[in-house]
């Protein structure tokens, strides 16, 4: 507590509604591993608190979303991560209280900024890894710079791309220094949707190779056991997890599912325990069964409808607009996801404390469905009469965002009051995938999700030349201030920044927003303990069966 | 009979390298590629490119073909892009024992109520056990797999709650256990090959027993069984046999649905995930195998026609 100005800076840093007075506690907290169990046991334990948690048994959990690999650095299925983050740590951690999300160290001890571009993590003592190896300065040192080396390839490099060097202080601290200011450094570093700061063994990694997406050694509550393909995954329990008397489950059999309605009828007939997500279709179905319970809240996310700025017609920014201002989002939420989102204004969602406004839809900010003014912006758009322009959409179920073809069926009448017909191109993922990133569309759907700060849900979506931006969207004006918001530390100037950077979006339209949306788990009741993040998590380390 | 193996040996090679070429041409001309699939949502042209090169997928399609093809010979059948798994562990030692159980419990189901059904419908012709028999046989044999596995799921997996809908136990490993899991999806797709036997031994045996000798052994006081189950039948298995092997390949297929539908981890479920991937090697792995596999059914069948009709022994 000697130093306030590092505290206070470094309260703005943890953003997003950090639990300030939990954060205190730890900081001034001598005992910092008890601390950190204390605030999970103060906030965030909900339910485990019914009834005293029970040691044993093997939880069975129908997974549908795909994975691809466990290595941490290279997934690019939330269906992986969701599993990952059981087996490893990041150097923080993603907290939800029930309203606010915040970020808290994980391996990390304790956390301090010396100055703007200078982070120094005090590391928990005596964490192993799952081979026996310790986590120590080295071990988070090699596996940080393993996202950076460009030889390794990670898809998540960018994430350090402003990352200068890293020292190793003593065994169990490190300082990061970056070239500049890095807003977005908390969600990096946890070991979920960050990915960037998962810690790996490197003696597993360079024991394995390629093949270490096949055998992941990390420091987590659960050892990986075995992956048959396309049936299981097992994880048994790490007896050493930092987390005193930690995880409560013996074992984790994930059944690799392809069909949806064959996971939703065996959790109907209790032989699963759990579903790792679930179509927005069969959720009031799952509602209505007694043995379980829903989990689901609106995470973040957007959902939209992206148009090609390169090509006629959609180079018409005010086709665009009328496109934006003829969609009944309230229809979409009521028939494309069952009643389980809300209508989007912007692309900034709930789980982005402090940036999202609650009250967005009464400020007159935001795209919004206006039938008159999107008629005025079809009169004022260069082409005139009847425009056919091609819509690709993804067939089936695609994970968290997708719904199938039931939004652009939804679109589609609104549209045709403008004088828009779309040609619907109904692909399968691969071929819409191939399409979407060679700009082969005028109109597409589109959701980004497990997003927890504008940065990321904005800057390589929709700055010039950015990888996701699909439908060559640019605006100097817009780059400048998303990227000034990158470098900004300070909380309330980075709002702003992200209010007029999004205004300018929302105004140009090169995507109609449509819906923040529920991401679900289900589980039977009794599973025990569990404590729901709105990011697509399934963490089991406080899991237990009644 | 040497002589004749061996050009019988040369034929299916032939015929393999065609499926394997076609099958690897049609797939590169579909859209898509597993590189843009394993990159997800971070996709950026540099990670883009530095991947399709590492896989190899920047050669010229031919070079990529004659790669696979010399690796593939040499028992090398490569590594998937997406899990990194050894595709020959991946395809010989896990998806096909999978496959091939749930096909031959699905045959022994279809044959023991089959047959008997077929038997029944052709003995008592034009009663209403022939109209009954017949329209289960040709309900069976319309109905969508895919369908009835869901059918079966809600009712005896959910509603009742008597057989488990998904998951895999190998039988070798718990008999018990691995019959259970399989008893839904073998029904599903047995439904299908139900009907075929059915009809096929119906209109076999209506023909069979038209013929002389089984008057004769009537004539000579055999009782009713003996005639039809022993005289009668014996020559209605070739025909029967013809059709289970020609039919193999609409069993392959049933079975793609079922392993998606009841999430086992066999062939179908194998080349299913691969097509949507894009995994060329991987469906290339599949497709030799099910080509294999004809192969050595159609050789099968042949073996059994010596035993099964006198006249065709070689002396």
């Amino acid at each position: 507590m000697s130093e306030p100005s590092h505290k206070d800076k470094l309260a703005e840093v943890l953003a997003a509604g950090m639990n300030r007075r939990s954060f205190m506690k730890l900081m001034g907290s001598g005992a910092g591993l008890a601390a950190g169990s204390a605030i999970m046991g103060s906030a965030l334990v909900q339910n485990a608190m019914a009834a005293a948690p029970k040691r044993g048994g093997t939880i069975k959990l129908a997974w549908v979303d795909a994975v691809d690999t466990l290595d941490p650095h290279f997934t690019a299925s939330l269906g992986s991560v969701k599993i990952l983050n059981n087996i490893f740590n990041g150097l923080l951690k993603v907290a939800y209280d029930g309203k606010k999300v915040s970020f808290v160290p994980d391996l990390a001890e304790s956390w301090e900024m010396p100055d703007d571009k200078t982070h120094v993590f005090k590391l928990r003592r005596g964490v192993k890894f799952h081979n026996g190896d310790p986590c120590d300065a080295e071990a988070v040192k090699w596996s940080l710079e393993r996202v950076k080396d460009p030889a390794v390839g990670s898809p998540h490099a960018w994430k350090f791309e402003t990352l200068a060097g890293i020292d190793i202080v003593d065994d169990a601290t490190i300082r990061m220094r970056f070239s500049k200011p890095y807003a977005f450094l908390p969600v990096a570093l946890t070991g979920s949707t960050g990915r960037a700061g998962t810690i790996v063994s490197k003696r597993a990694v360079e024991q394995h190779g390629k093949a270490f997406g096949r055998n992941p050694v990390g420091t987590g509550p659960f050892k990986f056991a075995g992956w048959r393909e396309n049936e299981s995954i097992t994880l048994e329990r790490n007896p050493d997890y930092f987390e005193p008397g930690l995880p409560y489950l013996d074992g984790v059999q994930i059944l690799l599912i392809k069909e949806p309605t064959a996971a939703v009828a065996a959790m109907m007939a209790g032989q699963v325990d759990g579903m790792s997500l679930s179509p927005f279709q069969f959720i009031p179905q799952l509602k209505a069964n007694k043995n379980l319970k829903v989990y689901g809240e609106v995470e973040g996310n957007y959902s939209f409808v992206g148009m090609n700025n390169r090509r006629a017609p959609f180079d018409d920014p005010m086709l665009r607009k009328a496109v934006a201002a003829a969609i009944d989002r309230n229809v979409i939420v009521k028939q494309g996801y069952f009643g389980e989102a809300i209508p989007a204004f912007s692309c900034i969602s709930p789980p982005m404390t402090g940036f999202y406004d609650a009250n967005i839809g009464k400020t007159g900010r935001g795209q919004r469905f206006d039938l008159k003014k999107a008629m005025e912006y079809r009169k004022q758009s260069k082409v005139q009469g009847e425009v056919n322009p091609v819509y690709i959409v993804a067939q089936g179920f695609t994970g968290s965002g997708g719904s199938g073809t039931r939004n652009s069926q939804l679109i589609l009448p609104m549209l045709e009051k403008i004088g828009i017909k779309p040609k619907i191109e109904l692909l399968d993922r691969a071929v819409w995938t191939k399409r979407r990133n060679g700009g082969d569309f005028d109109m597409y759907d589109e959701a980004w999700i497990a997003d927890l700060d504008p940065d990321e849900t904005i800057y390589p979506e929709w700055h010039s030349g950015k990888p996701w931006n699909f439908v060559g969207y640019s605006n100097p004006e817009f780059d400048k201030l998303i990227s000034d918001a990158q470098d900004t530390l300070n909380q309330a100037t980075r709002k702003k920044l992200y209010d007029q950077a999004e205004d300018l979006l929302m105004a140009d339209a090169p995507l109609a927003v449509l819906a923040h949306m529920k991401v679900f788990k289900i589980l039977s009741k009794r599973v025990q303990g569990f404590q729901y993040i709105p990011v697509d998590l399934l963490n089991l380390h406080s899991v237990w069966l009644a | 009979m040497f002589q004749a193996a061996s050009a019988r040996l040369a034929q299916t090679l032939l015929v393999l390298l065609f499926v394997s070429a076609a099958s690897f041409a049609f797939l590169k001309l579909a859209p898509g590629d597993p590189v843009s699939i394993m990159l997800g949502a971070d996709y950026s042209k540099s990670s883009y490119d530095q991947l399709t090169h590492e896989l190899g997928l920047d050669q010229p399609v031919v070079f990529q073909y004659g790669n696979w093809l010399a690796d593939f010979v040499r028992g090398d059948w490569g590594t998937s892009y997406i899990t990194s798994q050894d595709i020959f562990e991946l395809a010989v030692l896990q998806a096909l024992p999978v496959t091939l159980t749930l096909a031959a419990l699905s045959l022994l189901i279809a044959l023991l109520i089959g047959i008997p059904t077929g038997v029944l419908a052709a003995l008592y012709r034009n009663s209403w056990a022939d109209v009954l028999a017949t329209t289960l046989a040709i309900g069976g044999n319309a109905f969508p797999s895919f369908y009835l596995g869901i059918l079966l799921i809600w009712l005896f997996g959910v509603d009742l709650g008597w057989f488990p809908v998904l998951g895999f136990v190998a039988p070798w490993e718990d008999f018990w256990q691995g019959l259970w899991h399989l008893a839904l999806p073998a029904v599903t797709l047995g439904a299908w090959y139900v009907g075929l036997i059915a009809r096929i031994t119906r209109s076999s045996l209506l023909e069979v027993m038209g013929q002389p000798y089984i008057a004769a052994a009537r004539a000579r006081g055999e009782p009713g069984w003996r005639v039809v189950w022993v005289h009668g039948m014996r020559n209605v298995l070739m025909p029967l046999v013809t059709v289970i092997g020609l039919q193999l390949g609409g069993m392959l297929r049933g079975a793609v649905m079922t392993e998606v539908v009841f999430a086992l981890p066999g062939l179908g479920m194998m080349v299913t995930t691969a097509v949507l991937n894009r995994e060329y090697i991987v469906v290339q792995a599949g497709i030799m195998l099910t080509g294999l596999l004809f192969v050595a059914v159609n050789l099968a069948v042949d073996q059994t026609y010596q035993f099964l009709d006198p006249r065709l022994r070689r002396r």
